[in-house]
């Protein structure tokens, strides 16, 4: 960019150089959901003070603004409660179609995920999903959604 | 004091400017933000000297040109500096302009100020396609919680659209049916971009982009400018067809889609507010100009602000009643859909329109004995719900 033109309070994370993803800064408050994914484990806020069940994780409770925010594991279970399917302009490094969803978690918490392996014909609002995890480098797993398989 | 009393006619606009929307190359944001900003003044009759305050909108695409603005450039260059007393920058995204009204309101009822300027230029259309999609996939988006999974505005506008349809049982017929009323209005205005009608046909063929809105049902980023001058009551008795104030709310509610209601957003209660204040009702307004940058903002808002019933909004656009002609005109220039998307300046424009149709001046869209009207401005991912009441006269 030459400076002349260019909108750039947002510069911010990289992108993956093989897996075509991007890969943020991770904000101190919300490391151990990282450290959590690379696990394998999808890992919400619970405030220790009011009970308050947080997600995106935040440095004070946004209910009670306490500081003891405790961590706990979710079930990873959730139902679809809005998707799309990006056709076209996407950002930087995807590559289309795939699929944006709004997943409503069980423990009351609402997450913007992706959905794979699921055709962009068979992805309905509503329908029950379950947490994958994306290793996209050593250092980066990206948590996202795919339908729930049959009861085990 | 009642709250009606608290905002009802005291400021007025006196003055409006505006560029036309498109991609103009060969001119630089400042040359367009000049053309503007000169207009408004000319227009309300005014002379530079008296302005005390000038209120300058963020530029997207020029970053260079944007910080000139905020260090007074055009305060030198359009030699305001008579008695000005604040030169500044208000930004919150889509809503800007509304904020900005509001920044006024409070400098001229406090007898700060007498006269503000509020101005914008945006050069998003000359910008290279690449960058512009970076900076809708960035701005007013979470790095660390939504980028990774590839979230634009597109995106946004459609993750509400599949919400509201299932929720209301809306069809995407009806969707598309505001891309027609939004062209019918944009035909009729020469400083729109999108100036062709189209069918619902055409609107549900064209290319699919985030599903499901087609090409159509998404705005385009253009060139353009507007400007707005501003003035107490007091200083309005003055001007030839000053329009007034009747009242404001507004409400500011989350980031992220993710603590929002799809479906509803903070509509309601700001436009309980600015009813309230203005004293009207949703049966006493001639004109809406909606906030749209996509088609279901407008259904979403034409329910909450107490015009149709819940799930109704698609079938009343589909009908044709916000269409030129209809009874509830809809954002007449055809908004960022038709006329184009100014980045923070959409809501600009908006304001700028609806005083030209109370003024009487909007040519071969003007809407016929229109008194009052009610506009709106909504940021980033729908943080907020901004809703403003003008009048040609205080009732």
């Amino acid at each position: 960019m030459d400076g002349r033109t260019g909108y750039d309070l947002c510069e911010g994370g990289t992108m993956s150089s093989h897996k075509e993803r991007f890969i943020p800064r991770f904000s101190r408050w919300g490391k151990p959901f990282w450290e959590g994914a690379k696990r394998h484990e999808l890992m919400i806020q619970e405030c220790s003070d009011c009970g308050y069940k947080n997600y995106p994780p935040t440095l004070y409770c946004p209910r009670c603004l306490s500081s003891n925010l405790k961590w706990v594991k979710a079930s990873g279970k959730g139902r679809v409660h809005s998707y799309t399917v990006v056709y076209e302009y996407p950002p930087p490094g995807f590559k289309t179609p795939y699929i944006i969803a709004l997943i409503d978690l069980e423990e009351g918490v609402r997450m913007l995920s992706n959905i794979v392996d699921c055709s962009p014909e068979d992805v309905k609002i509503g329908m029950p999903v379950e947490v994958a995890f994306i290793d996209v480098t050593e250092d980066f797993t990206l948590p996202v959604f795919r339908p729930l398989k049959e009861e085990r | 004091m009642q709250e009606r009393e608290k905002i009802r006619g005291k400021i007025a606009i006196i003055g409006i400017g505006e560029h036309p929307t498109g991609v103009f190359k060969e001119k630089s944001a400042a040359e367009l933000f000049y053309h503007a900003a000169k207009e408004a003044i000319r227009d309300a009759g005014i002379s530079k000297d008296e302005i005390d305050a000038v209120i300058i909108e963020p530029c997207f695409a020029d970053r260079w040109f944007n910080t000139d603005l905020i260090w007074s450039r055009a305060v030198q260059e359009l030699g305001l500096g008579g008695k000005c007393k604040v030169n500044v920058q208000v930004h919150s995204g889509g809503s800007t302009s509304s904020q900005a009204l509001r920044m006024a309101l409070g400098l001229i009822l406090s007898g700060q100020a007498e006269i503000v300027l509020v101005a914008h230029a945006e050069k998003l259309g000359s910008l290279p396609s690449e960058e512009v999609v970076r900076i809708f996939s960035t701005a007013g988006i979470y790095e660390e919680w939504e980028a990774p999974y590839g979230l634009n505005y597109n995106a946004i506008g459609a993750l509400i659209t599949n919400r509201y349809m299932y929720e209301t049982g809306t069809t995407i017929e009806e969707i598309a049916s505001v891309i027609v009323s939004l062209r019918k209005w944009a035909a009729l205005n020469p400083n729109a971009l999108l100036r062709r009608e189209v069918s619902i046909e055409e609107v549900l063929k064209s290319k699919m982009v985030a599903y499901p809105l087609t090409s159509r049902m998404c705005n385009i980023v253009c060139d353009g400018a507007s400007a707005y001058i501003l003035a107490s009551a007091k200083r309005a008795e003055e001007a030839k067809m000053p329009v007034y104030l009747l009242g404001m709310g507004g409400v500011v509610t989350h980031f992220s889609l993710m603590k929002a209601d799809l479906a509803r957003f903070g509509w309601r209660k700001a436009g309980e507010e600015a009813f309230t204040q203005a004293g009207v009702r949703p049966s006493d307004v001639d004109i809406v100009e909606l906030y749209d940058a996509y088609p279901v903002s407008c259904l979403i808002q034409l329910e909450e602000l107490g015009f149709c019933e819940k799930g109704k909004a698609g079938k009343f656009v589909y009908e044709g009643h916000t269409w030129p002609g209809g009874d509830l005109p809809m954002t007449t220039d055809g908004g960022a859909l038709a006329r184009g998307h100014l980045g923070a300046g959409c809501g600009a424009a908006l304001i700028v329109e609806t005083a030209r149709q109370l003024m009487g001046k909007a040519g071969q869209r003007q809407v016929k004995n229109a008194k009052i009207a009610l506009t709106t401005n909504v940021g980033g991912q729908w943080m907020d719900a901004q809703v403003m009441i003008f009048a040609r006269e205080v009732p």
